[in-house]
């Protein structure tokens, strides 16, 4: 087998050659797409997304569904904004923030997995009381301002790469090292791919399930907490329809919804691919008002080659 | 009978892309005959039948295909039917959610003036289709409620309604216990007394030899014999199918029992269904090593509960259960495989593949402790693992990083098996271990379980497959409504034994009770 027709069979290439298309396209039209300050920028909008999306790849290759993450990336950047206004220190008020991620997250799962409500009604649920929270606590207003020494953390890069991409990056190698390479990995697959024959291995189930809902809002948290200090403040209203843009990402990266399988590496294609085309409208002077229907039909036409390709592969 | 063919098939050869799965297959069928097609999965069967009925159009395969001697162009299954032309398949294709009746009457429901369906000719057509088939359901009943052998029977009633003039039935019985089984051939005959032709797939030769006229034997897509009633020979048959010797089919060694190994007492499982009732009811039963015991019953009789009861896939009201002597508690399979016992379930790809994964990691699933390094898989350790068991159980596939989909019902099963015997096990219990699988592949897993044994583990096996249980099992347990009829010896066991206890006629005749 030639190595081109190799690179053609991985999986993430079914969305590398659209997003490079899309790059050289975009470039054409407006070369300022390569400018170093807006490539840091797209890295940078992409973070954001991305660090949720790689606790959602653990999560629809385990055969489950998040839609709560929007809303405690709110909550959880919210806990963080109030200890820092009561004047705990960075790091515990950081702390706060991230523990309530995981406390969210064990709710979400002692929910699916102990009165075994399906994840989508779950999470719908926790969507909104996430967000009411939010609501009640702040009144709809903002929390600021916050301490100048957390804001630069926010804004601070090292060798010119922004910390929330370095984050992201990071955590990306971690989390696709972890499954490929981990025996925890390897079962994550294994309940999405059949959650019945994973039982019959031995298998404990409710432990992996449990654990990939801890790992998403917990990654949604410190995504909240991120984004407070990006902006100085913490919003109620922020990460709304947050849920459909990570899982959006995960699945034009190839993940499938229906459980094991899927990459890091397609993930993080796909969360480019997302802020690259919104990126690029902007610059290519697509009107606002089209922007969303773009976005919709260039997710449709992704997924939908992809199972092409699939099914084309498989006869 | 010199009667006319019905329907005659020349030269058939179908092709996927480059693959030919079959080459200039013939056959004809006689009116009232039963013509079985037997060969090993992949043989060519089941994609012979597709073209037969339509599913595989006219101009996607060469040959002819003529019915009454007109030749024929189905260009679809609506028009196969037309021919009068039904298919039986092997999974079972009805609507859960529907009544009986609606089921039986598929497509054809009476209708009354105005387009509705007139129910009480529906029930009573319906009541007339269940009668031929001997199945005394209320036809109003949902059909989720029946027994799978009940469905199967609801499935032939269906396409009795439609009149045919033949009948193709694609392992019909593969999900039926023996008296289950006795009861269809029992309406394949008397269909065929009645002039309808029957074409009859199935792995089960036992089954083949007592109901056809005519027995055709396929292999690598080509038809290799045909045989008349008188000269049926199962050894040449088998031999014929499998295109080599095969010396014994069941590879019974005396094997020296040891110690207890496996203890169960009192065992009670809730009725999955029922409330208020349990299937297997205060039941219990040893195993010692090397020994293999078998457990008979009929569909319903609580073999599968029990298994799973054990293995704590499956809720119980009470039971303990002792390895060794020593009591485990289990409450969840984690619980069972920790200590030393493994499963091979029933419905293979429901519970026992991952359809996702290649054949390495399908086998490694279940031993993933012993391939790695604190939380890391060694990922060179296991390939050696899984190439080792992939050799030893001599599986047929292109490798072991082949999905598991790609290779046949056999070799999925072999994938199964090298799952557990890769642990270091105690006692392995086989739920129907050869179901679905094909008489060269069956014959291996024989030789695998004589292997097991030798080894000293300890094997309780659940199988519809008489012929099977009796050429393997050293003591027999038969179940019938939840309770041991009667255990049984090697030495003592024969078929007509074991039949007598699963069907409860001994009990009744021993001691009358209630009810």
């Amino acid at each position: 087998m030639s190595s081109l027709k190799k690179i053609l069979n991985i999986k993430e290439t079914g969305i590398f050659i659209p997003l490079a298309l899309l790059c050289v396209l975009i470039g054409i039209k407006n070369p300022v797409f390569y400018s170093l300050l807006n490539l840091v920028d797209v890295l940078r909008n992409t973070s954001y997304i991305l660090i949720i999306a790689i606790g959602m790849t653990f999560v629809l290759i385990a055969g489950g569904l998040d839609l709560s993450v929007g809303s405690f990336l709110a909550l959880c950047g919210m806990v963080c904004g109030l200890g820092l206004k009561a004047g705990w220190p960075i790091p515990v008020a950081i702390g706060a923030g991230l523990a309530a991620g995981i406390a969210g997250g064990l709710l979400n799962s002692l929910v699916i997995v102990k009165l075994s409500i399906p994840p989508l009604i779950t999470t719908l649920g926790t969507m909104y009381m996430a967000r009411g929270l939010v609501l009640v606590v702040t009144r709809g207003t903002p929390i600021y301002p916050l301490p100048e020494a957390f804001s630069e953390m926010g804004i601070g890069a090292a060798a010119g790469i922004p910390f929330v991409v370095l984050i992201a990056i990071v955590l990306s190698l971690v989390a696709a090292w972890v499954l490929k390479n981990t025996i925890y990995g390897r079962q994550v697959y294994a309940i999405g791919g059949n959650e019945e024959t994973s039982r019959f291995s031995g298998i404990n189930v409710t432990r992996i399930k449990s654990s990939v809902y801890v790992i998403v809002t917990a990654l949604a948290a410190l995504s909240g907490v991120l984004m407070s200090a990006r902006l100085g403040s913490a919003q109620p209203s922020i990460g709304d329809g947050y849920e459909m843009q990570v899982i959006t990402a995960v699945i034009i990266g190839g993940t499938s919804l229906s459980g094991g399988s899927g990459t890091i590496l397609g993930t993080v294609l796909g969360a480019l691919f997302m802020s690259v085309l919104a990126n690029g409208m902007n610059l290519v002077g697509v009107s606002v008002y089209w922007q969303k229907f773009v976005m919709g039909t260039i997710i449709i036409v992704a997924v939908g080659l992809d199972r092409y390709r699939r099914s084309t592969r498989r006869s | 009978m010199a009667s006319p063919a019905v329907l005659t098939m020349i030269d058939i050869t179908k092709r996927f892309g480059e693959v030919t799965v079959f080459d200039k297959i013939s056959l004809d069928l006689k009116a009232g005959e039963v013509l079985s097609i037997v060969g090993e999965n992949g043989a060519g069967k089941s994609t012979l039948m597709n073209v037969l009925s339509g599913a595989h159009p006219h101009g996607t395969y060469d040959g002819r295909i003529m019915v009454d001697g007109i030749e024929k162009a189905f260009a679809g299954p609506q028009e196969s039917q037309r021919a009068g032309i039904e298919m039986i398949h092997q999974e079972i294709s009805l609507h859960l959610d529907l009544s009986v009746a609606e089921n039986v009457l598929m497509g054809n429901l009476p209708r009354r003036f105005g387009g509705l369906v007139d129910w009480r000719l529906a029930i009573d057509l319906a009541r007339q289709c269940l009668s031929e088939v001997g199945l005394d359901v209320p036809p109003r009943e949902e059909l989720r409620n029946l027994s799978t052998s009940q469905q199967q029977l609801v499935s032939i009633a269906r396409a009795l309604a439609r009149k045919p003039r033949i009948l193709v039935l694609d392992e019909p019985t593969s999900a039926l216990t023996i008296s289950e089984t006795e009861n269809l051939l029992g309406i394949i005959r008397r269909l065929a007394a009645s002039g309808i032709s029957c074409i009859y797939i199935s792995h089960h030769m036992e089954e083949v030899f007592r109901i056809s006229d005519r027995i055709q034997v396929l292999r690598d897509g080509k038809v290799i014999s045909v045989y008349s009633k008188p000269e049926f020979d199962e050894n040449r048959i088998i031999e014929d199918m499998v295109g080599r010797k095969i010396e014994t089919m069941y590879p019974k060694e005396t094997v020296p029992l040891g110690p207890e190994i496996l203890r169960v007492e009192n065992l009670t499982v809730p009725h999955p269904f029922m409330p208020l009732k349990n299937i297997v009811e205060g039941i219990g039963f040893r195993v010692r090593r090397g020994e293999i015991l078998c457990i008979a019953g009929l569909v319903g009789a609580g073999r599968s509960e029990s298994v799973n009861a054990i293995f704590g896939t499956q809720k119980r009201l009470s039971g303990e259960v002792f390895l060794e002597g020593k009591p485990v508690k289990v409450r969840s399979s984690l619980d069972a495989i920790a200590a030393g016992i493994g499963l091979v379930p029933e419905e293979r790809k429901k519970s026992g593949l991952i359809a996702a994964m290649s054949i390495k990691e399908n086998m490694t699933i279940a031993s993933l402790r012993a391939i790695s390094w604190k939380e890391v898989i060694r990922k060179k350790k296991e390939r050696n693992l899984a190439r080792r068991f992939f050799e030893r159980l001599k599986i047929k596939a292109q490798g072991i990083d082949a999905n598991i989909l790609s290779v046949s019902g056999g070799n999925q099963q072999k994938v199964v098996l090298a799952k557990w015997l890769m642990k270091d096990l105690k006692v392995l219990v086989l739920d129907e271990p050869t179901r679905g699988v094909d008489v060269g592949a069956k014959v291996e897993i024989y030789h695998i379980i004589a292997e097991l044994v030798k080894s000293g583990v300890g094997i309780v096996m659940v199988s519809s497959d008489l012929p099977e249980l009796l050429g393997l099992g050293d003591r027999f347990i038969a179940l019938a409504d939840g309770r041991i009829r009667a255990e049984i010896e090697r030495r003592d066991v024969s078929p007509e034994r074991i039949m007598r206890a699963v069907t409860g006629i001994q009990e009744t005749m021993e001691n009358e009770r209630e009810e």
